[in-house]
């Protein structure tokens, strides 16, 4: 049949899709399986795969959590955010890439998040069962955030040295390959080019910088 | 390239069937026949693109999906495929160009095969980058780049769509391949500079 090309182009496509998809679920399987292995999830269901359920609202056990970070775009997208908690301690921040960043620390504990930064930012929220969510203040504006566990080399990463004698305070949030960064030079804030998280520097102004991940004690 | 304005306009969709049409001594069937013929392929194309905005909103963005070996990560493969897309569909216009005798030369024996080969092969380029976006990212109106790139990565598969189905249909009009092509087209440029473009700008010209 000299007609059938076209159906058979478009059904070559669903099949890769169909295939892509399937592969995608595992990998969701997968790193919600560690996640929940991470967390030392009590529960014995294991949490379905990218599933919109609204969250528990029964507090996680009192024993603290293994270290862990979230991470990922706030509601609406405009701004990324990341939370590295370890031993009760907790380093968050906040980044769009163009003019808008913050750093925060405080307390992880309880399944409870509790931070502050300077100029008045604040972070509250819950986590527990692989994800984050809450409010974070910066700037006088608010955002609200669910955002997941990412595993390295996703993560948060900061820089902080001396650069042509101004102070450098760079963050980048890295969520599977993707990230946004910002750093401030010399009290402005100034963008950053992209770490490469398993090189660990960057240039800024020409100079090389070390970049470091953070996990929840980083102080 | 002829002085033809429609060698000088990428997205020129004819409206009027006058000297245009497939290169087909055979008289177009009556019009309102034909057109009823792409009810069924645009209504089912429409579905597609529907489909695909409503999964990418509804379903929550997990931010991991698989990735492609040789890639510093998911966003460069993505920019890369798209560029090999709209390369293969640069080749797509100028091979149709070529048919339809638009470019001042008569087309040679191989442009259907290279039209409908790049044309696959631009398609198949595609669907792996749909599917990172609509599973890893979701459908956005966050900020305008994203929201028109979220619409025309829609419009692009639905109308891919309607382009094949209207291949397999005999007596439609003669100016429905060209424009669902243009549109195809024109989506797929869209696509390309609203995703590839802005990483080679923003992120840099990396693999």
């Amino acid at each position: 049949m000299r007609y059938k090309g076209p159906i058979l182009t478009l059904a070559a496509g669903l099949v890769v899709a169909a295939v892509l998809m399937v592969m995608n679920l595992n990998v969701t399987r997968n790193r919600d399986a560690r996640a929940a292995a991470a967390e030392g999830a009590a529960t014995s269901a294991p949490t379905a795969t990218a599933e919109p359920t609204p969250p528990p609202t029964t507090e996680p056990p009192a024993p603290p959590a293994p270290p862990a970070t979230y991470a990922g775009k706030v509601n609406g997208g405009r701004a990324t955010v990341a939370i590295a908690t370890k031993e009760g301690q907790a380093i968050a921040y906040l980044c769009d890439g163009k003019s808008v960043e913050a750093w925060l620390a405080g307390t992880a504990t309880n399944g409870e998040l509790l931070l502050t930064g300077a100029d008045s930012a604040s972070l509250t929220g819950v986590f527990g069962n692989g994800k984050a969510e809450g409010t974070i203040k910066a700037e006088g504006r608010s955002w609200e955030f669910t955002v997941p566990v990412v595993e390295p080399p996703s993560g948060l990463y900061r820089a902080a040295e001396n650069v042509r004698n101004a102070q450098f305070v760079g963050g980048w949030i890295v969520v599977n390959g993707e990230q946004v960064g910002l750093g401030v030079l010399g009290g402005t804030v100034t963008p950053v080019p992209p770490v490469d998280p398993a090189a660990g520097t960057v240039l800024i102004d020409g100079i090389p910088v070390s970049v470091n991940p953070v996990d929840g004690t980083t102080r | 390239m002829s002085q033809d304005q429609t060698a000088s306009d990428p997205v020129y969709v004819p409206v009027s069937t006058t000297g245009f049409g497939p290169p087909s001594p055979v008289p177009p069937p009556p019009p309102s026949s034909g057109v009823a013929k792409l009810i069924v392929p645009v209504a089912i194309g429409g579905a597609v693109a529907l489909t695909l905005g409503v999964y990418g909103r509804l379903h929550e963005p997990t931010f991991v999906a698989v990735n492609l070996a040789g890639f510093s990560g998911p966003l460069a493969a993505k920019a890369w495929l798209t560029t090999g897309a709209a390369f293969f569909a640069v080749v797509q216009l100028v091979t149709a160009l070529a048919m339809y005798g638009k470019l001042g030369i008569t087309a040679p024996a191989w442009s259907g095969t290279v039209h409908r080969w790049s044309g696959r092969i631009a398609f198949l380029l595609a669907v792996p980058v749909a599917i990172h976006c609509l599973y890893a990212v979701g459908f956005s109106t966050a900020e305008p780049r994203v929201l028109v790139h979220s619409l025309l990565g829609c419009f692009f598969f639905g109308a891919f769509t309607v382009k094949m189905l209207v291949l397999t249909r005999k007596g439609v009009p003669g100016w429905a391949l060209p424009l669902l092509g243009g549109l195809v087209f024109t989506g797929l440029v869209g696509l390309w500079l609203t995703s590839s473009l802005w990483f080679f700008t923003n992120v840099g010209v990396t693999f």
